[in-house]
């Protein structure tokens, strides 16, 4: 083994790994580059560097231990948490989602209109004088023509071969497309304005028909507006990532571009009822959320360790089925739950012989919320009270008893103190990955139920992690933009509470 | 026998209590994954028929890709728990062991790194791994090589700090002793820490093959193909969706799945009670 650490045969396997890895990461920097993904890009390039300083030569030991490991967080935690950042600054949601060069494109392609009588024309793609071009069937009127993007040529109806609709297949001087040529033609021919008659041109309506259209928006780079050809009215940036009208400014020609707007997001959150009030609602029932899960599987698992406290018959047997509970994968239980709160045909309702619509009721799918995660959760307590409750040292019990006090007495004044502040660091630790159990909402209930009809996303069961994953992800608007600014808000309630904690853990005295 | 029911019957009845609570819900995936009729109901306690029908299933329905759901959760699981716990323990024996400038300011930044929840991140990892994939279709967004990078940055953390309070607690004698017989800081790593804190690495990193097996939402937001999922989001599918409700080979699929989970698990149990892993709730 040593020989792999010291010696000719480590530095040639060195120079060979490093240089590998940075061959490709190279590589990949290339093509992000190319791409024009230049933050990403010259991350790549930076790595390679680093890489390369710190293993081919001695300018650091201690890097030589941290580079892979700062590399990848950087790169997957600390990059995208700065990520997070810089879109919560944005307006960055549907229809705000490309940068202002694609979008000002799209609206150019979109700003366009079919002429009032809705001309439209069969067409068959091909190639004029080795350029782009259609051949056009005015079958009504038994007219044909060639257009490309700067010429219309005429044809006589006798120079032209039909199909059996009538429309033109074949011209002089007009080629075809063959299949191939067709697959790759999306992106080329799409985009052409084929010539028709004065300001009217014909756009492409799929690969076989044409429709007589004219620009409406035309771009003025100078002064970076949009202005309508027909009315003349004017199109400003809006500073939010619109076009909008000068006169109307909720006039806004689709789509925009993600824009900064800085604290607006953030001051959404305060400001506007809509983003408010669900948000202050879910925020709620999360605080009360985490705190019932914590009281439950803790009181449950207290109790347990209680009564198995003392060595009595079957303690192994009971220890190793209460344990299961936490060691079968959870996306697995939480989803057996969720069928067993069926109401036809859950083992539940069967049970009880209940008929209760769990997951329609706001107040049952919050009990049903509870429950799975007490199953989830009171092993993990369990096992964690045991160990504390056999830490306690007898003597004090003893002299507690030797006092006088009786068995409840010594419970509360002595054992759960005790146990409260060996355990309240793991209690707080509990709460904290409770308040972002994704997971078990989302497998569970989906946040449901929620009021269908007023159109808000947010359910009785969501807690602000899920809201935030519906804000991002969900089938309506996506608003990434305020996803993240809650986001942001999540992790420094919880790494507030968590740091709270250490440090009445003492954990951060023992720096240096 | 009557001191046993005067004495300790409370203890036995709330014990029995619980675990009927802790097995109705495996009791009923058993029976469910041996009925035949694919539904997750409650008929009779005691099974009337026992079929395979379902394990069958999994392994012989084409449009069911079991195994290869199994093949990619082991391998992305078990890639992570290996390479993020020696990445991570390098980094940790580094923060414990050696000197250097701005280690104090380096643990609090990774002590405010490491409560950072991957998941509050999603919208900026999925942006970002698309924009990968624009460049590099094979290791952006839809990839098992992305989705195994992103479980790798976001175990790093957690690791790094787990492993550090556990090479806080080895004495610094046996290194030091090392240097002094003119070991470099590599080689005492290589040839000290490691095969001394082999049974801890193991522990972490099984720990970490348990999350990351467990993780469902980036695995269901990275990946698309049905071939290309994990266990965790390919078994979702059966009864949410597509399969409509389909829980006979769900349960079956799950059982597979857990049996070997449960018994790491179970191997595991002490080391969770002692406080090797305090702080860190399993997901």
């Amino acid at each position: 083994m040593t020989y792999l650490i010291r010696g000719k045969v480590a530095l040639l396997l060195k120079i060979i790994i490093v240089g590998l890895a940075s061959a490709i990461l190279l590589m990949l920097a290339q093509s992000a580059f190319a791409q024009r993904e230049y933050v990403i890009s010259a991350f790549l390039a930076l790595t390679i560097l680093a890489l390369v300083l710190t293993y081919l030569t001695k300018i650091s030991i201690p890097l030589k231990f941290f580079i892979p490991g700062i590399l990848l967080l950087i790169a997957f935690v600390i990059g995208p948490i700065l990520y997070t950042v810089a879109m919560s600054g944005f307006n960055y949601k549907t229809g705000n989602i490309i940068s202002k060069e694609e979008a000002i494109v799209q609206v150019k392609i979109r700003g366009i209109e079919a002429d009032p009588a809705g001309t439209s024309f069969d067409i068959k793609l091909g190639t004029y004088d080795g350029k782009e071009a259609i051949l056009i069937s005015d079958i009504a009127n038994l007219k044909y023509f060639i257009s490309t993007a700067d010429s219309r040529i005429s044809v006589a109806a006798n120079d032209v071969t039909l199909n059996e609709y009538g429309v033109g297949i074949t011209a002089p001087n007009f080629t075809t497309l063959n299949d191939a040529q067709m697959a790759s033609a999306d992106k080329s021919y799409t985009k052409i304005k084929f010539q028709y008659e004065g300001e009217y041109f014909i756009a492409l309506e799929g690969f076989d028909a044409g429709i007589v259209t004219r620009q409406v928006l035309e771009y003025l780079p100078a002064t970076d507006e949009f202005r309508n050809l027909v009315n003349g009215s004017v199109y400003r940036d809006n500073g939010r990532g619109n076009y909008a009208l000068v006169d109307d400014q909720t006039a806004i020609l689709e789509p925009g571009w993600r824009a900064p707007i800085w604290f607006e997001n953030y001051s959404k959150i305060i400001t506007d009822p809509r983003v408010r009030e669900p948000l202050v609602r879910v925020f709620i029932w999360t605080v009360a959320f985490a705190f019932l899960t914590v009281f439950t599987t803790f009181a449950l698992g207290l109790l347990l360790a209680l009564a198995l406290n003392r060595p009595i018959f079957g303690r192994r047997i009971y220890r190793s089925i209460l344990v299961l509970p936490y060691a079968m994968p959870s996306v697995m239980s939480i989803l057996i739950w969720g069928g067993m709160f069926n109401t036809e045909f859950g083992a539940i309702n069967t049970l009880f012989g209940s008929d209760i619509a769990w997951f329609s009721d706001p107040n049952f799918a919050r009990v049903a919320v509870i429950l799975v995660n007490l199953w989830l959760g009171f092993p993990y307590f369990y096992l964690i009270s045991s160990g504390s409750l056999q830490a306690i040292p007898s003597e004090l019990l003893e002299a507690a008893a030797i006092d006088g006090a009786n068995p409840r007495q010594i419970f509360r004044k002595v054992t759960l103190p005790l146990l409260l502040q060996i355990l309240s660091p793991l209690l707080i630790a509990s709460f904290a990955f409770n308040f972002n159990n994704f997971n078990l909402i989302y497998l569970l209930t989906g946040g449901g139920p929620r009021n269908e009809l007023d159109g808000e996303i947010a359910g009785a069961t969501d807690i602000l992690i899920s809201y935030t994953y519906k804000i991002a992800f969900g089938t309506g608007t996506q608003d990434l933009g305020l996803a993240s600014a809650i986001s942001l808000i999540i992790f420094v309630l919880v790494a507030s509470i968590s740091l709270y904690s250490l440090k009445k853990s003492k954990v951060l005295e023992t720096f240096g | 026998m009557k001191k046993w029911l005067r004495h300790d019957s409370w203890r036995h009845i709330i014990a029995i209590f619980v675990c009927l609570f802790a097995l109705f819900p495996l009791y009923l995936v058993v029976i469910s994954s041996f009925a035949s009729s694919g539904s997750l109901q409650l008929t009779s306690f005691i099974p009337r028929e026992i079929s395979f029908k379902n394990y069958r299933l999994l392994f012989n329905d084409p449009t069911i890709p079991y195994l290869s759901w199994v093949q990619n959760s082991l391998i992305i699981a078990g890639s992570v728990a290996v390479l993020s716990v020696i990445i991570g323990s390098a980094s940790a024996f580094a923060f414990s062991r050696l000197k250097f400038k701005g280690r104090k300011q380096g643990i609090q930044l990774l002590l405010l790194v490491q409560m950072f929840p991957a998941i509050l991140a999603i919208s900026a990892l999925y942006v970002i791994m698309e924009r990968v994939y624009s460049f590099a279709p094979s290791i952006g967004l839809g990839t098992r090589a992305g989705l195994l990078l992103v479980y790798l940055g976001g175990a790093m953390g957690v690791n790094i700090w787990l492993l550090k309070g556990f090479v806080d607690s080895i004495p610094a004698e046996l290194d030091e002793a090392a240097k002094i017989d003119g070991a470099s800081e590599v080689q005492t790593f290589w040839l000290i820490f490691v095969p001394l804190a082999a049974p801890v690495l193991a522990v972490v990193s099984l720990l970490s093959f348990i999350g990351t097996f467990n993780e469902f939402i980036l695995a269901r937001l990275f990946l698309v193909d049905m071939e290309s999922r994990t266990v965790a989001v390919g078994l979702q599918q059966f009864i949410g969706g597509q399969y409509s409700q389909n829980w006979g080979p769900f349960a079956a699929g799950s059982i597979l799945a857990s049996i070997p989970i449960v018994i790491i698990f179970l191997s595991l149990q002490k080391y969770i009670v002692s406080g090797l892993t305090a702080g860190s709730v399993k997901g």
